[in-house]
């Protein structure tokens, strides 16, 4: 499902890719910004976390005039004379201006590095307002966000992912290079898709799927090896002579109730106790026929 | 400057990574002897260092540093190493003398709401010297930026957002603009808890986003043992400029009087 994601994010879709500290989606989130510079579509970049120079490595080529990074990394607070982009400017009419500043005709796919930063500095139910805002507004076709999921409560993380068309969670991998997706997708039917999915990224930001994760490995069923003999092979001898075995096979068990065993407890010998028994006649008492009168 | 902890991370003060943020951190355990560590070798690799010291007092780490070779007083008269005392300076501010106003950068202490911002000014402006163009500062390498500890901020008020932000804007002036250095110690000592916000535990988290390479420091497991003090998780969490995805490595260490041995898991020299 991963590769039909970053053909397209369908048009009024937001797409969240969600991280944790022991994986970062910065490369994934890359690689959607390079799938639609592929596209011919018009890319705008908020990045909060890294500089502009470290976001444009790896997204260089022909198409790079269409990718216009706003960055917000040197100074997001306002706290120098000149800020480039704040955290306070994020809002549905600034960054609207922003874009038809600068667009072209052709379709517009915001990217934000990271959800998490503007998170931290706007409450999360300004930011859904204004996240809703710039989906219905028309100006951006689709949005593309990075959330650090272990930065935040899970209640603003579910509020968050639950405006989202679809949500990738990432994690890593069993090797070194690969890393783990979960995807969930909601289509406008209502439709809820999900997926589980092992996948490489790149030098050249391709992502490349290397098939379903499996919980566990699946059992090796080649042509069947020769028995190996355990015997072999060893400084001691574990071999039995045909006497040996012989005298194994004739061993009784202790614990074994076998036929002999049985007829010495019925048969007790003479040294054992013996039981008299003389029946009682108040023994013979039967409840359904106390004066044993009933003729039955 | 411990030289297996140099092997392990592949740096030597003749040729490191400029531009790196590498975090410390230690849960129930003491990683202050990697902040002496990081000093020697930065003052050794000629950089500029701006020493955040909340904590400990001036002779303290003049006095570890000198065991490991290094200078502090000597480094701070030719103006290589910029020392702010945090102890001295927050008892100007809350016990305030007529004479003495003390300087602007803890004002975090007057109201803990207003945030690191003057903080951030006070090191941006130290570190911003030595690039100035003047003739003595050549000499000196790339600005490092050293604080011991980030979390004792926190139970002084500040928020975790604010540190998160005073953090941001250090590495993006130091380690994007001048590509120097820096290198910060959080101390995490209680559980997690989910709810919490405000915790060192969502701190440390925060700041692992950010960082290039991060030292973690806790106890042994099985508990306390005379030969081995501890390990050390090392994990680099950027990719290196070739690209490669370095492993995470685990070890065990030691500290000693003069310096402190780092050895891979089980090897130990008690043991072997």
């Amino acid at each position: 499902m991963l590769p039909e994601l970053l053909k397209d994010v369908e048009a009024g879709g937001l797409l969240i890719i969600q991280d944790s500290v022991r994986y970062s989606g910065r490369q994934l989130l890359k690689s959607f910004v390079k799938a639609a510079l592929n596209r011919e579509e018009t890319v705008h970049f908020i990045g909060f976390e890294f500089s502009e120079d470290e976001l444009r490595d790896g997204l260089k080529g022909p198409f790079a005039k269409r990718l216009h990074i706003h960055s917000a990394f040197t100074d997001p607070l306002g706290w120098t004379d000149h800020p480039v982009f704040t955290v306070h400017q994020f809002n549905a009419e600034e960054i609207t201006h922003l874009i038809k500043q600068t667009s072209h005709a052709s379709a517009v796919t915001l990217v934000i590095d990271s959800l998490s930063w503007i998170l931290r500095h706007v409450s999360p139910s300004v930011f859904c307002r204004t996240l809703q805002q710039l989906r219905k507004g028309g100006a951006v076709r689709a949005i593309v966000g990075l959330l650090h999921a272990d930065m935040h409560q899970k209640g603003i993380v579910g509020s968050v992912c639950h405006l989202a068309t679809s949500v990738i969670t990432v994690a890593p991998g069993m090797k070194a290079e690969e890393a783990e997706a979960k995807i969930t997708k909601r289509s406008k039917s209502g439709k809820v898709l999900q997926d589980e999915e092992i996948f490489v990224i790149k030098e050249d930001l391709s992502v490349i799927v290397q098939g379903k994760s499996h919980q566990t490995e699946p059992i090796q069923t080649g042509p069947e090896e020769q028995k190996m003999d355990p015997t072999a092979n060893l400084t001691f001898n574990l071999r039995l002579s045909d006497a040996e075995r012989q005298a194994k096979e004739n061993l009784s068990l202790p614990f074994v109730f076998s036929k002999e065993k049985k007829t010495a407890l019925l048969h007790s010998g003479p040294s054992s106790g013996r039981i008299l028994y003389e029946p009682d006649e108040n023994d013979d008492y039967d409840q359904e026929d106390p004066d044993d009168d009933l003729d039955v | 400057m411990y030289t297996e902890l140099n092997s392990i991370l592949n740096t030597s003060p003749e040729s490191f990574t400029k531009g790196d943020f590498i975090l410390l951190s230690d849960k129930q355990s003491d990683a202050s002897f990697l902040i002496h560590h990081f000093l020697s070798f930065y003052l050794r690799a000629k950089c500029k260092v701006c020493f955040l010291a909340m904590v400990q007092s001036f002779s303290h780490y003049s006095t570890v540093s000198q065991r490991l070779g290094v200078s502090l007083a000597q480094a701070k008269e030719k103006g290589q190493l910029v020392f702010l005392e945090g102890l001295q300076e927050s008892l100007s501010i809350l016990i305030p003398q007529d004479e003495h106003t003390g300087s602007q950068a803890m004002n975090f202490l007057r109201d803990p709401k207003l945030g690191l911002q003057d903080l951030y000014e006070f090191v941006s402006s130290k570190v911003k010297r030595s690039c100035g163009g003047e003739a003595e500062s050549e000499e000196w390498g790339p600005p490092v930026l050293l604080v011991d500890d980030l979390s004792v901020l926190l139970t002084l008020g500040v928020t975790v957002g604010a540190v998160l932000d005073f953090s941001h804007y250090c590495q993006a002036t130091i380690c994007s603009k001048l590509q120097g250095n820096m290198v910060m110690l959080v101390r995490c000592d209680q559980e997690e808890d989910e709810g919490d916000n405000e915790s060192p535990a969502c701190l440390l988290k925060g700041l692992t986003h950010q960082s290039s390479l991060t030292l973690d420091v806790q106890g042994l497991p099985t508990g306390y043992c005379r030969d081995i003090h501890g390990q050390v998780e090392v994990c680099w969490q950027r990719r290196q400029g070739d690209g490669q995805n370095t492993q995470n490595k685990l070890f065990q260490y030691k500290v000693h009087d003069k310096g402190a041995s780092f050895f891979a898991r089980g090897t130990s020299s008690a043991v072997l």
